[in-house]
């Protein structure tokens, strides 16, 4: 759950990247470090095991100030997504305010895709989370492979709840911009509706956003014609 | 139910990330190649690190002196605790002694979490002692404390800053490195915690249902005890009835009605027997089965047995073969034994087919005990089925079809009595040949408890 401070005028962000095993989650980190301006993050902090697998989650921090002096911190995790790291995901998952569901898009893996997105509704309960206000957006990954879904074969995943669904290429990094923007946009407005960002805290969703993605090298994604803020 | 905090959400300090003892020595080391001081503050001001360098006689010099003491005391103060801007930059702190200090905040993850302070050292172009030093006293000696001032480096702003820069890249390796190693240590032991609070329900769980199954197992085994008698007594009735009759009490008998009447008597009989197991089955499942033990000649309970069975094994065309051997008296539980013995002749006989053989026999085993062996000519058992011919309702062939009766319980309460004798069974068996059932028993058997043959296979296996 969003921590904020409004003696230092500080709010902490959770983002939780949430997946089945090798659906992409990672990559996206790795993506996103690559494209954000090192002023405005931290190192990326990978607990891996020797054969590059995730064992807890990685770890990424974005931090800026707002106009009115309102410092933002927004931390960017992973969980782990073999099968035997249930408690680690659990655990993870604890006060986040927004996630990026990373689906493989495989036809192939929609079985177990649809397990763990269900295991996710469950592990988000278990958190006190309640999945049908929390800002949630499914990424489609691997969409330039052959077995890839639709966007309108993916109404298993729709079934409780119907969240925003981005398609991506994340080891291309495409997508991985979309995804965390559209992401952030649905974070902002809960917060807002929440402890009231624009009226309390003098931030504008504009600025909320151009804050982050003005340090974003956004070559070659929609976003840029949309029109970046700033 | 929601989990206890994390330490992701916890802000580290410091303190925390790196450690201490070896932090310390860094600096120490760091201090001594440049020879420069070094302190390190966290970010509410406690001080982790202070190393000292040539500074002493110096500031110690002018700490004599009441108003150097007090504007000593300003500039560390200043120093310390100035704002200085929140990123991993320099800022020079001048010292009225005209030595200088290099400030850099410890920034992480966007956070200022301490500050390096670097210095005192002598500025490059430090010709001579300032004035508001020279002046803090009459009898400042500036001589004296020019002479100390030697010992302390001569830095270029260029190079301090360089230096301090240095340092806070080290400084924000170790910090992260911290932060990784204690984010992996204590996640692994809060993974642990929640892996066992989540077994821990389900053991919880499995535990609720196994309680309820022993109950319901526990139900099923006193009806079956309690239908099984009050089977058996009406049948008892019918029994006696019939052959009450076929002895002609009832009045003369047509050769039809004889032949009726026996048929009856031998169903009945049948019928007895199969009860008669089952209630077995279920006082030694429900734990109400007791040994009586007594002396007993063995040679006498066999040639019992081997009467018992002769007749099924004439009528069927099947030899028993029995040859009487000394054998030492044992204590056991004669009417347990006999049984035994009963159940495994008659499922030997059971199958062996007409013109076959089986062989009783019996000999003492050293150690204080005696080997009773039923050998057949039969159709034998395969391998995959002879680990569970013991157990309770277990048949090598479950079809409906199948060619020999019997409820699969003859040899579960063999194993049963055997092993409560703390004696034990084995079989050897050989498809198309036959088959060998062998009971071992204590020439002194002590009471032991009557088990479920069941749980004790499971516990073989296990």
């Amino acid at each position: 759950m969003v921590q904020f401070n409004n003696e230092t005028r500080e709010l902490s962000i959770k983002v939780v990247y949430y997946g089945p095993a090798l659906s992409g989650k990672t990559t996206n980190l790795q993506e996103l470090f690559k494209k954000i301006d090192p002023k405005v993050r931290g190192r990326l902090m990978t607990l891996d095991t020797k054969d590059d697998r995730t064992l807890f989650f990685d770890m990424m921090p974005v931090f800026f100030r707002t106009s009115t002096g309102v410092k933002v911190k927004l931390k960017l995790y992973t969980v782990p997504g073999q099968v035997m790291h249930e408690s680690t995901r659990r655990i993870v998952l604890q006060g986040s305010d927004a996630i990026a569901f990373v689906a493989d898009s495989r036809r192939s893996e929609a079985a177990s895709t649809l397990a763990y997105w269900n295991n996710m509704l469950k592990n988000l309960e278990a958190n006190g989370l309640d999945y049908r206000t929390l800002p949630i957006v499914i990424q489609m990954n691997k969409m330039d492979l052959p077995d890839a879904r639709t966007e309108a074969e993916f109404g298993d995943l729709k079934e409780i709840i119907s969240p925003m669904v981005v398609p991506a290429v994340a080891i291309r990094g495409e997508g991985v911009l979309e995804t965390l923007y559209a992401l952030l946009q649905l974070c902002y407005r809960s917060l807002d509706a929440r402890i009231g960002l624009e009226g309390k805290w003098k931030i504008s969703e504009q600025e909320f956003l151009a804050c982050i993605f003005s340090h974003v090298d956004m070559r070659g994604t929609k976003l840029a014609t949309v029109g970046a803020p700033r | 139910m929601t989990l206890p905090p994390s330490v992701l959400q916890a802000q580290a300090t410091l303190g925390e990330l790196v450690d201490l003892k070896s932090f310390g020595e860094v600096c120490q080391s760091f201090a001594e190649l440049y020879r420069v001081g070094l302190k390190v503050f966290d970010a509410q001001g406690n001080k982790l690190v202070d190393v000292k360098v040539g500074n002493a006689d110096f500031c110690g010099y002018i700490w004599q002196k009441p108003d150097g003491r007090a504007q000593c005391i300003a500039t560390v103060s200043r120093v310390k605790s100035e704002e200085v801007p929140e990123e991993a930059k320099p800022t020079v702190f001048d010292c009225f002694s005209g030595c200088r200090y290099c400030v850099q905040p410890v920034v992480y993850e966007g956070d200022v979490i301490g500050r390096i302070v670097f210095g005192p050292f002598v500025p490059e172009d430090l010709v001579r002692l300032p004035q508001g030093l020279t002046g803090i006293s009459k009898d400042f000696d500036e001589k004296l404390a020019a002479g100390y001032l030697q010992k302390i480096r001569r830095v270029a702003q260029a190079t301090s800053e360089k230096i301090v820069k240095h340092f806070g890249d080290l400084v924000d390796v170790l910090v992260f490195t911290g932060h990784k190693n204690q984010l992996t240590a204590r996640l692994h032991i809060e993974a642990m915690q929640e892996s066992y609070r989540e077994l821990q329900e389900k053991n919880r769980q499995l535990e609720a249902s196994y309680a309820a199954l022993k109950e319901l197992d526990r139900l099923k085994s006193n009806f079956i005890a309690t239908m099984s008698h009050e089977l058996r007594t009406p049948l008892t009735s019918v029994i006696g009835y019939s052959e009450m009759m076929l002895e002609g009490l009832g009045g003369p008998l047509t050769s039809e009605q004889r032949e009726y009447l026996g048929i009856i008597m031998e169903k009945g009989e049948n019928l007895l027997q199969l009860i008669t197991s089952i209630l077995d089955i279920s006082k030694i499942e429900a734990g109400r089965t007791r040994l009586v033990i007594a002396e007993v000649d063995v040679g006498q309970v066999l040639r019992d047995a081997v009467a018992t069975v002769l007749p099924l094994a004439r009528k069927k065309g099947v030899k028993v073969v029995w040859e009487p051997s000394p054998l030492p008296r044992i204590h056991c539980d004669r009417d347990k034994v006999r049984q035994c013995i009963v159940n495994l002749v008659n499922n030997a006989v059971k199958f062996t087919p007409a013109g076959g053989q089986v062989t009783v026999d019996a000999r003492p085993l050293p150690g204080e005990r005696v080997a009773l062996q039923v050998a057949d000519t039969g159709i034998g058992i395969a391998p995959d089925h002879l680990a569970r011919v013991f157990d309770v309702f277990y048949q090598v062939d479950g079809s409906s079809t199948r060619e020999y009766g019997g409820a699969g319980l003859g040899l579960a309460i063999v194993k049963s009595y055997v092993e409560a004798h703390g004696g034990e069974i084995k079989v050897e068996s050989a498809p198309g040949k036959g088959s060998t059932f062998t009971v071992v028993l204590p020439v002194r058997a002590a009471a032991g408890p009557v088990m479920s043959p069941v749980g004790t296979t499971q516990v073989a296996a296990g």
